[in-house]
C-alpha cells in the first residue's frame, strides 16, 4: 500500500507552485551551460578541427533532442490511450518537451550558418569563392558531390542517383518543417495543459486526446526523416529501412529516462512530495525497461542481424566502421551496457520503486543513450573499403582506429547543451504549477497502485 | 453516441430486451462501464454457461456443417498432394513458395491478436480485455494448428516432416541451425506451447464452474477432469494469479518473436523485396492488425448468436478498432519506407523489385493490399464507423483480405521476377492450392465451433473482477471520484483506453 496520501484536496501551494527554488537551478543549469560552452570554444579553437567540433556538435545535438522527443512521445501517448496513471508526472514531461521550441537553435542556426558560408573546411584543391551550399559538407559528405566523387567515385555514383532528395536546399526545409512541427505540437499541448490548471475543464483533455492522433502520426513521419536526414545520411550510401525505429528505440531510452530523472530531482527540490510515488516510479521504470531497453535491443538485434546474415557490402560497411579499431568495444559496451545490465537492473521490482536505485539506473541508461548516439554519429566508413579482399585484411589496417571518447570536448558540449535543457525546462516549470492539479484523472494518479 | 441504435439495427439485448447501452464514450472522470445490464456475478456465470450448457442455436449448426465439408476438402486435397507431390500445387521455379508458405504466414499472423491481449494488454492493465481474451486465445490456438499444417505439407515427402525438428538419427544428419526455416520450428513451437498454457491455466477456474453447474454425468466427468481438482480456496487463486502474471510475462516476447522469426525467413536472404531491415516490426505490426481484425469478424456474429452483449459490449469492438486502425498506420508506415528506401538505396533491384509489386505482373494483388490494409481502415478514424456493427465487420474482414495478399504479394512477386530476366515466370494457383487455403479455413471455423460450444467463451472470472461489485468502497458510496474517501478504492487507476 504506497499509493500516495495525498487527494487534490491536500496540495498546497508550496508542493505544486513553481517558485525560487526552480529558478535557483534554472539560473545555476544556465550559468554551467554557459561556462562549459565557453571552455568548448576555448578548446575546440586550440584543437583546430572544423569538422571534429562539428560532428560533436551534432551528436551533443541530437542527443538533447531525443530527451526531448521523448518526453513529448510520452505526452502523446498519455492523451490518446486516456491514461490516468501518468497525470502526477505528465507536467515535466510537458516542460522536458517544451524546450523542442528552442532547440531548434541548436540546428537551424549551424546549417544555415554552414549553408551561407563560402568557407570549404575539407582539405585542399576546393574551388574558389562561395559554392553553393558545400558548407554543409563539414558534416554530410553529400552536400559537396564534386568532392565525394573524388574521394570515392562509386560512392558518389550512388549518391547522385538520390540528389533528388538529398540536396541542400530540400534538406534545409526539412528541418525547417520538423523543427516547426514540434516547436508547435509541444507549445500547443503545453499551453493547453496549463489552461487546465486554471479552468479545470474536462473539455481540454478531450481536445488534447483528439490532437494526439494527429501528432503522433507526424512525430513518427517527423523523427523518422530527421534520423534519416540528420544521421543515416552521414554514411550517404547506406540505407536501412528500420533506422527510423531504431532512432525512435532512442528516443524512448533516453527521453523516458530523463523523464524520470526530471521527477526524481523535482521531487527532490521538494515539490510533489507524496504527489509522485514508488508506483509511478515503476511504472516509469517498467517504460525506460519495455521501450528503451527491451524494444531498443530487439530493434537493434533485427538490424544488426538481417544485414550481417545478408552479407551485402553495400549494407554491411556501415556495422564494419563500429567493430573496426576501438569501435569494437563502444558496440561490445552497447550491447551489455543498453541491453543487458539494465535489462536485469531494471527487471526487479524494488529496483525501479527505490528513490535510490532509479536514479542509478536513469543516470546509467542516460550514459549509454548518450554512447548510442555517439556510436550512430561518429564512426566514418573507410572509403577504401572496397579494396579490401578479406575482413581480416581489413580490421588489421584500421586496428587502430580512435574513438575520439577522449576527446574532453565532447563532454564540455555535452555539459553545455545538457545544461541548456535542464535550464529550460527548469525555468518554464518555474513559472507554472508542477503538476497537472486540475486535470479530471489526476485523483485516479494520485491513488494508483501496481497490483 | 445518441444515433447508435438507429444506425445498427438489432442491438436489443438478446437476452433481456434491454437497449444496448452505450459505454463507448470514456468519461474524462471515472471509467465507463465494460459490462451492461448486469449487477450480480451469478449473472454472468449463468450468461457464459448456458451457451456450454443448452443446444446451441441453428445457426451454429449450419455453420458447424459448412466448415466440416470445408475441412473434409481439405483432407482431400491434402491426402491428394501427399500421393502425388507437390506438383498439383501451381509452384514453379523461381516460385517455389506461394499460397502454401502464404497461407502459413497468414494464419501465424491472425494468432498474435490472442497473446497481445492476453499478456501485453494485461501488463498494460486493459481491464477491458477480459471480455474478449478467452476466445482470441482459442483464436490463437487454432490459427497456430492452420499454420503448422502448411509447412508441414510443404516440404513435399511429409513423411520426412519430423526432419524439422533436431532429432538425433541414424543417418547423423541435423538441420541447419543457421537457418531461420529452423528457428521458425522453435518459435511457432514455442508459441504454440506456451499459447496452449496460458489459454489452459487461465480457463481452469472457469471449468470448474462448469463442472460445478454440471447436470449430466459425463459432462461432470469431463469437466471435472479437465479443472484438475479447482476448489477456488483462497490458496488456489492466489497462485492462480502469481501464475497467471509470470505466464503473460513470458508471452509477451513471443508476441515479437514469433513473427520477427517468421521475417526472418524472407529477410536474411537477398531476394529483393525480401532482405529489409524493417521486416522484423513490420511484420508484428501487421500480424497483431490481422490478429484483431478476425476477433473483430469473429466476435461480432458470436456475440449476436450466443447474446453476450452485454460482456462483449460496443466499447470493446470500438477498442478493438481503434488497435486496428494504429496498426494498419504502422503497416502503412512499413510500406512507405520499403518504398522510400528501395529507391533512397539506389539499388536498382530494389527498385524494380518495388515498382514490379505495383505495377507489374501481380498490380491487382499489390492494389488489393494497399486498399484493404491502409486506405480502408483510415475509415475506423470515425467513431461512427468504430461503433457501426454492419461497417466493422465488413472492414474487419476486407483486412482479412488485405493482410492475406499482402503476404502473397511479398513472397509471390519478389520470387516470380528475381535477378534473372531468363528465370522468370508467372505463378497460377491450381484448384489443390485454392482448395488447402479453403480448407484451413474450414478447419479453422471447425476447431473454433467446437470451442464455443463446449468451453467457457468468455473468462467469466477475470470479468467478474472488473465489475464495479469486484470493488467495494463502502464508506463513499455515490460520492464522485475526486472526493477523499476514494483512497478507499483498492486497485483502482491504471486502465486506460
Amino acid at each position: 500500500m504506497s499509493a500516495a496520501l495525498t487527494t487534490v484536496a491536500d496540495l498546497s501551494d508550496r508542493s505544486v507552485l513553481g517558485d525560487a527554488r526552480l529558478v535557483r537551478v534554472s539560473r545555476a543549469a544556465a550559468l554551467i551551460a554557459v561556462v562549459a560552452l565557453v571552455l568548448a570554444a576555448i578548446v575546440a579553437w586550440r584543437q583546430g578541427d572544423p569538422h571534429g567540433f562539428a560532428m560533436i556538435w551534432l551528436q551533443n545535438g541530437i542527443y538533447v533532442l531525443t530527451l526531448a522527443l521523448g518526453a513529448f512521445f510520452f505526452v502523446l501517448i498519455q492523451h490518446i490511450t486516456n491514461a490516468g496513471w501518468g497525470v502526477a508526472v505528465r507536467r515535466v514531461a510537458e516542460a522536458q518537451a517544451a524546450n523542442l521550441n528552442w532547440l531548434w537553435i541548436l540546428f537551424l542556426v549551424p546549417m544555415f550558418w554552414l549553408f551561407v558560408t563560402d568557407r570549404q573546411f575539407h582539405g585542399s584543391g576546393h574551388a574558389e569563392g562561395y559554392t553553393f551550399g558545400h558548407g554543409l559538407a563539414l558534416i554530410w559528405p553529400w552536400a559537396d558531390l564534386a568532392h565525394l566523387s573524388a574521394e570515392s567515385p562509386a560512392e558518389g555514383v550512388i549518391v547522385a542517383a538520390k540528389s533528388a532528395y538529398l540536396n541542400v536546399p530540400f534538406f534545409l526545409i526539412r528541418a525547417c518543417v520538423y523543427f516547426a512541427f514540434w516547436a508547435i505540437a509541444t507549445t500547443w499541448f503545453f499551453r493547453t495543459s496549463r489552461m487546465q490548471d486554471h479552468s479545470g475543464d474536462p473539455s481540454l483533455s478531450r481536445r488534447m486526446r483528439f490532437a494526439a492522433a494527429p501528432a503522433l502520426i507526424l512525430f513518427a513521419l517527423t523523427s523518422t526523416f530527421a534520423a534519416f536526414d540528420w544521421i543515416m545520411s552521414l554514411s550517404p550510401a547506406w540505407f536501412s529501412t528500420m533506422f527510423g525505429i531504431y532512432f525512435f528505440a532512442g528516443i524512448c531510452a533516453g527521453g523516458f529516462s530523463a523523464l524520470a530523472m526530471g521527477c526524481l530531482r523535482v521531487q527532490g527540490l521538494g515539490y510533489l512530495r507524496g504527489v509522485i510515488t514508488a508506483e509511478h516510479y515503476q511504472d516509469l521504470g517498467k517504460m525506460i525497461w519495455a521501450f528503451g531497453i527491451v524494444f531498443w535491443a530487439y530493434i537493434a538485434f533485427s538490424q544488426y542481424m538481417l544485414i550481417w546474415y545478408g552479407n551485402l557490402p553495400e549494407e554491411t560497411v556501415w556495422f564494419i566502421a563500429r567493430q573496426i579499431g576501438d569501435w569494437a568495444w563502444v558496440s561490445v559496451a552497447l550491447l551489455l551496457g543498453h541491453f543487458i545490465i539494465p535489462f536485469l537492473f531494471f527487471v526487479s521490482r524494488w529496483a525501479k520503486r527505490w528513490r535510490g536505485t532509479l536514479t542509478i539506473g536513469v543516470v546509467w541508461m542516460l550514459a549509454f543513450a548518450w554512447l548510442d548516439i555517439y556510436w550512430l554519429v561518429m564512426p566514418v566508413v573507410p572509403h577504401d573499403v572496397a579494396t579490401y579482399t578479406t575482413y581480416d585484411a581489413l580490421a588489421a589496417v584500421y586496428a587502430t582506429t580512435s574513438t575520439g571518447l577522449g576527446n574532453p570536448l565532447n563532454y564540455l558540449m555535452l555539459v553545455g547543451f545538457v545544461g541548456l535543457s535542464v535550464a529550460g525546462a527548469t525555468h518554464r516549470l518555474s513559472r507554472c504549477a508542477v503538476l497537472c492539479r486540475r486535470d479530471p484523472r489526476l485523483n485516479e494518479s494520485l491513488r494508483f497502485e501496481n497490483i | 453516441m445518441a444515433n447508435l441504435s438507429a444506425s445498427a439495427p438489432g442491438l436489443q439485448s438478446a437476452t433481456k430486451g434491454f437497449i444496448e447501452s452505450d459505454n463507448t464514450e470514456q468519461p474524462t472522470e471515472g471509467r465507463a462501464p465494460l459490462v451492461l445490464n448486469m449487477h450480480k456475478f451469478g449473472e454472468v456465470t449463468h450468461q457464459v454457461c448456458r451457451v456450454a450448457e443448452n443446444r446451441p442455436p441453428l445457426a451454429w449448426y449450419i455453420a458447424f456443417a459448412i466448415c466440416l465439408s470445408m475441412l473434409g476438402f481439405l483432407g482431400f486435397c491434402v491426402t491428394y498432394l501427399i500421393f502425388t507431390g507437390v506438383g498439383v500445387w501451381g509452384l514453379n521455379n523461381p516460385v517455389m513458395w506461394a499460397y502454401d508458405i502464404t497461407n502459413f504466414v497468414f494464419w501465424v499472423g491472425i494468432g498474435h491478436a490472442g497473446t497481445l491481449i492476453s499478456a501485453i494488454l494485461f501488463l498494460f492493465r486493459q481491464k477491458w480485455r477480459t471480455g474478449i481474451n478467452r476466445f482470441a486465445e482459442a483464436m490463437t490456438i487454432f490459427a497456430v494448428v492452420c499454420a503448422g499444417l502448411f509447412p508441414g505439407i510443404h516440404v513435399g515427402r511429409v513423411w520426412f516432416a519430423y526432419w524439422l525438428f533436431p532429432i538425433p538419427n541414424s543417418m547423423d544428419m541435423w538441420p541447419q541451425f543457421r537457418s531461420p526455416l529452423l528457428w521458425d520450428v522453435f518459435a511457432v513451437g514455442t508459441y504454440f506451447t506456451v499459447s496452449l498454457v496460458f489459454w489452459y491455466v487461465g480457463m481452469i477456474p472457469d471449468l470448474a464452474t462448469l463442472r460445478d453447474r454440471a447436470k449430466g454425468r459425463f459432462q461432470q466427468f469431463a469437466y471435472g477432469l479437465a479443472a484438475i481438482g479447482w476448489r477456488g480456496s483462497m490458496r488456489h487463486w492466489h497462485r492462480y494469479e502469481v501464475a497467471y502474471l509470470l505466464l503473460a510475462a513470458l508471452a509477451t516476447p513471443l508476441v515479437l518473436s514469433v513473427h520477427s522469426v517468421v521475417s526472418f525467413d524472407f529477410a536474411v536472404s537477398q531476394v529483393p523485396g525480401w532482405h529489409t531491415t524493417i521486416f522484423p516490426p513490420y511484420f508484428v505490426a501487421g500480424a497483431i492488425f490481422s490478429g484483431f481484425a478476425m476477433v473483430v469478424s469473429l466476435a461480432v456474429p458470436a456475440r449476436q448468436l450466443f447474446g453476450l452483449k452485454d460482456l462483449i459490449t460496443m466499447r470493446h469492438l470500438d477498442n478493438m478498432n481503434k488497435i486496428i486502425l494504429l496498426t494498419g498506420c504502422m503497416v502503412g508506415y512499413a510500406y512507405s519506407m520499403e518504398f522510400f528506401i528501395a529507391w533512397y538505396s539506389g539499388a536498382m533491384y530494389e527498385k524494380f523489385a518495388f515498382v514490379n509489386r505495383a505495377f507489374g505482373q501481380y498490380w491487382w494483388a499489390y492494389w488489393i493490399m494497399v486498399s484493404c490494409n491502409v486506405i480502408t481502415p483510415q475509415l475506423f478514424w470515425f467513431k461512427r464507423v468504430r461503433t457501426s456493427i454492419p461497417l466493422m465487420f465488413i472492414l474487419s474482414i476486407f483486412v482479412n483480405v488485405g493482410m492475406w495478399f499482402e503476404r502473397f504479394v511479398i513472397i509471390v512477386t519478389s520470387l516470380a521476377n528475381d535477378y534473372l530476366p531468363s528465370s522468370w515466370d508467372q505463378f497460377v494457383p491450381t484448384w489443390v492450392d485454392i482448395g488447402t487455403m479453403v480448407g484451413a479455413f474450414g478447419l479453422f471455423g471447425v476447431l473454433f465451433l467446437l470451442f464455443c460450444r463446449y468451453l467457457p467463451m468468455i473468462a467469466i472470472a477475470e470479468v467478474k473482477a472488473i465489475m464495479p461489485e469486484a470493488n467495494p468502497h463502502p464508506h463513499d458510496h455515490g460520492v464522485p471520484t475526486g472526493a477523499v474517501g476514494a483512497l478507499h478504492e483498492p486497485q483502482s487507476g491504471g486502465s486506460s483506453t
